[in-house]
């Protein structure tokens, strides 16, 4: 009989098991260190406009080469990570707390506020999300903030709903009922048996809602609604490099490639942490 | 006697863990005579379900087939495609589960799959239609045409197992395999659906492999039984001899410890100490010697062989017992 | 001596479409110090709801609860409120009753934590409780899918009794437990009742159980008590027919002995359209004319006996 191991020697046994999960793992690492270490890593202020050097392929000096002002490209997809990573950390960790607490709301509350509740997340969700972001920047204004707050607006019902279908099922198990039988208060039943029930399940949620949130911010930022230039967002540098495509692809291609191994990395990462996690798999080393 | 239905020899079957090879079952031999209801008993943890995956082939993906044959009617199980395997099961064997909501399709009428079950025949939906009606009533349905246009989840858990012993029985088998059938039932539906199997195998004059933890329900339907522990059948042979005078500690244990055996009451009930041996490291000689109170030396050393006529039990201490009982 | 709890005509109303049911309609029963009384009864009759309601899980619509002399009284939503200190629930899946992420250690200290118990360390308890039970300190630590259904069973037991309760309600307290180790849990039941002067209530189909552990018992059907008494005189001499049946459904492992002989006709009857008269007139086997249009009122037979027959069997 193996002893109880922890958490992160779960997790991490688990992964070692699982090839395509690890490189997941390893990649998300990776770019999360890039983009944390950026301002050292970068060889230039990614604001330098240099004209004469303008739209160059990769060099020595510049090696993803240079934008329509002369800008180089790496600086700029090292600083646009941080965007993408301040968007998806705010916006991700603001949405769960919220809809955490929304979904626990209507998970354990009245019927009629879980009806009230779900009528809610339902509106929110039937929105387009690019129409509701262009209300809201005809509003406001273009800005990062805006961003955050449209994808934090929609992306709370979907962790409300998980929370709240969660919650309701836990409700109806035993060992919540024989909390009750002990005389457990609500909060302390909140505290100590629903919520590290239901945090896996939101935390494997959150990795695989990061690529998403990513591309959402790109999206916004392409079309011109998200951050304002001439900060870096791997969606700007797109939209930059979009319109000088015939002349350079280097543009396209440097902002692409990070997109595409975040939203691999994370995706990996999170199926393979929702398949150690899963509890109908767990349990084998009885 | 004829030759046996279902005769199962050495058969042995492991499954694939982390920790090495689970030996779930070890040299098993099983004989089921034509017509014979035959009662398995065992706890959890003695390879009954691993047995039963075995003759219907649908075992764990992990499972491997050691050695051992599985011969039903002469041919042999193990070799068979799967697709005449397929054409076997339902036709020739058929199975009643513990819970009749798992094998019912909760959302296709009782009449539509018990049409269904008629697949291979040829006749005009309404003959398949009158069949059933046939079936149900012989099980013991009251009103069978009305139900046949109901979902399971109209009907109580004991008709529902009643519906689910009349699609097993639709296609006239030769082996009916019954797991737990009557587990999940409140005790006065248990006996009628005893007697009801009990009717219902004389006038089909089917086999029957009656899967029970349940000591009473096994001593009322069963002409015959075998005592499983651990992977291994430790004792086997007619059920009176068995219940009467078991030869197997492991068996006689077991009847000790039912309390409805215990005529007067008491507030120490007897329970076997110790708990099942490792199956992935197997220990040397008898599997039950730990649990055994009159274990010697030799049982830690040479595993015992099934020995006798008839009775068999699988234990070093055999002639003692016989010494010592009358 | 006075009753550890008293229930009086205690009913449960649940909402149905187009009307309500009565799970629970209308039971009596003491329960006494250092004794064992069982409910028995087959699915559907209301025996796992009356427990949840005895527990406060459960809304209560009318009748009145006693524990030591004391009226509990009711909540918001109508359920009552036992002390949980002194009432303890043990329910009938061991494993599903345990938080699938905490340790035994930690299951065993919820007791003291939730009371605020001050005198007590909870981790100190939790190990002396694991001992009680005859589960070594190496259990501490484990999940609950690290235990065998004895094993989840016996920290149950222990998580029942930590606060050393007065009355114990256990629910089916051998489910899904192999013979050989069902004898095992409840020894240890009646060990901790002789150590504890515990009441204990047992609610069980498992009749085979009832006659060893239980002092009084009381036979259940659609909501009712339909019998109830001293357990070894319903076993020698029961007077309801529903209770001879249930005792002859009881197959015995003894190949020499005589099947059955009543055999129950068709099934429990819905509570939604409970049968006029006496309830269980639709299956009786000795049901007469009166039977079908006249409830059966409580017959007193020596000292607390009762039972609902107009023609109780006499053997």
């Amino acid at each position: 009989m193996s002893k109880p191991r922890g958490l992160i020697a779960h997790t991490w046994s688990g992964l070692k098991k699982d090839p395509l999960g690890m490189a997941g793992f390893v990649l998300v690492s990776f770019i999360l260190l890039l983009t944390i270490l950026a301002p050292w890593l970068a060889p230039y202020d990614p604001l330098d406009v240099n004209v004469h050097n303008r739209l160059s392929g990769p060099s020595a000096a510049h090696w993803l080469g240079t934008d329509q002002l002369g800008r180089d490209i790496l600086s700029r997809v090292l600083y646009g990570g941080q965007v993408a990573l301040k968007v998806s950390l705010v916006a991700i960790s603001v949405a769960m707390a919220i809809g955490l607490l929304l979904g626990m709301l209507a998970g354990l509350g009245p019927r009629w506020l879980d009806r009230v509740l779900v009528i809610g997340f339902d509106t929110v969700r039937s929105f387009p999300t690019i129409m509701f972001a262009l209300a809201i920047v005809a509003l406001t204004g273009p800005s990062l903030n805006t961003v955050i707050g449209v994808i934090i607006i929609t992306s709370i019902p979907v962790y409300a709903r998980v929370v709240r279908t969660q919650t309701r099922a836990l409700r109806q198990r035993d060992f919540i009922l024989a909390e009750r039988a002990m005389g457990a208060s609500t909060g302390r039943i909140l505290r100590d048996h629903v919520l590290p029930n239901i945090a896996a399940p939101l935390f494997i949620l959150a990795s695989m809602d990061v690529p998403a949130v990513v591309g959402m911010e790109a999206g916004l930022s392409f079309l011109g609604l998200g951050v304002s230039p001439p900060t870096p967002s791997w969606g700007s540098i797109l939209n930059d490099g979009y319109s000088y495509l015939r002349n350079s692809p280097w543009p396209i291609i440097a902002g692409g490639i990070p997109l595409i191994a975040v939203t691999l990395g994370f995706t990996f990462f999170g199926e393979s942490l929702r398949d150690i996690f899963d509890p109908k798999l767990r349990g084998k080393d009885r | 006697m004829t030759a046996p239905v279902l005769d199962i020899r050495g058969l042995s079957i492991s499954y694939g863990t982390e920790a090495g090879a689970l030996k779930a079952l070890r040299d098993v031999d099983l004989e089921v005579g034509e017509g014979s209801i035959i009662g398995i008993v065992g706890e959890s943890g003695c390879g009954k379900s691993t047995l039963i995956s075995a003759i219907i082939r649908l075992l764990a993906p992990n499972a491997q087939i050691v050695q051992g044959a599985v011969n039903f009617k002469g041919r042999d199980l193990l070799g068979l495609s799967s697709e005449q395997m397929r054409a076997l099961r339902g036709d020739e064997i058929s199975m009643v589960f513990q819970d009749p909501m798992t094998s019912l399709n909760p959302t296709l009428t009782i009449g539509r799959q018990m049409s269904d079950v008629q697949h291979r025949s040829t006749v005009s939906r309404s003959e398949k239609n009158a069949c059933s009606v046939m079936m149900l009533e012989r099980v013991g349905i009251p009103d069978p045409e009305a139900q046949l246009k109901r979902y399971p989840h109209h009907l109580s858990g004991g008709m529902r197992q009643r519906v689910a012993i009349a699609m097993a029985l639709m296609a006239e088998p030769s082996l009916l395999i019954a797991d737990e059938p009557t587990t999940a039932l409140d005790a006065t539906l248990e006996v009628q659906i005893i007697h009801r199997l009990k009717e219902l195998q004389r006038e089909f004059g089917c086999s029957i492999l009656f899967i029970s933890h349940h000591l009473g329900v096994i001593a009322e339907l069963c002409e015959e039984v075998i005592v499983m522990y651990a992977g291994e059948v430790v004792e086997s042979g007619p059920l009176r001899e068995v219940f009467i005078d078991p030869k197997h500690p492991y068996t006689r244990k077991l009847l000790e410890c039912d309390p409805a055996r215990i005529a007067e009451p008491t507030r120490e009930l007897p329970v076997i100490e110790g708990s099942l041996p490792n199956l992935v490291n197997l220990p040397d000689g008898c599997i039950f010697k730990d649990r055994c109170s009159k274990a010697e030396a030799r049982c830690g050393i040479e595993p015992p062989k099934m020995s006798g006529d008839g009775h068999r039990a699988a234990c070093h201490l055999l002639d003692h017992f016989q010494e010592t009982s009358p | 001596m006075s009753a550890l709890l008293s229930v009086n005509d205690l009913r449960v109303r649940y909402p149905v479409r187009g009307g309500f049911v009565d799970v629970v309609h209308g039971v009596s029963l003491d329960i006494k110090r250092g004794e064992t009384t069982a409910i028995v009864g087959e699915s559907g009759s209301g025996k796992t709801t009356l427990a949840m309601a005895l527990c406060g899980l459960a809304p209560v619509y009318g009748g009145e609860v006693r524990f030591e002399g004391e009226l509990l009284q009711r909540d918001r939503k109508n359920r009552l409120n036992p002390d949980r200190k002194r009432v303890a629930l043990m329910f009938q899946d061991p494993v599903g009753s345990l938080n699938p992420r905490m340790t035994v250690r930690k299951a065993l200290a919820e007791p003291f934590r939730i009371h605020k118990v001050e005198s007590a360390d909870p981790d100190r308890e939790a190990l002396g409780l694991l001992d009680k039970v005859g589960l070594g300190e190496d259990f501490a630590d484990r999940y609950p899918h690290q235990l065998s259904g004895g094993q989840a069973r016996r920290v149950g037991v222990a998580r029942a009794l930590a606060l050393r309760p007065h009355l114990l309600i256990a629910d089916e307290p051998t489910a899904g437990l192999d013979v050989s180790v069902q004898g095992e849990v409840l020894n240890l039941l009646s060990q901790l009742q002789q150590e504890m002067g515990l009441g204990i209530l047992v609610i069980t189909h498992n009749l085979n159980i009832v006659r060893h552990v239980a002092d009084r018992m009381a036979i259940m059907y659609l909501g009712r008590f339909i019998e109830q008494g001293d357990s070894q005189q319903i076993f020698s001499q029961p007077r309801h027919p529903y209770t001879a049946a249930l005792l002859a459904a009881n197959p015995s492992p003894d190949p020499d002995a005589q099947p059955g002989e009543i055999e129950l006709k068709g099934d429990v009857p819905s509570l939604l359209q409970r049968p006029p008269g006496c309830e269980f007139h639709t299956r009786c086997p000795g049901v007469r004319e009166k039977c079908r249009g006249l409830f059966p009122e409580v017959s007193i037979d020596g000292e607390h006996r009762q039972y609902h027959c107009f023609y109780p069997l006499d053997n």
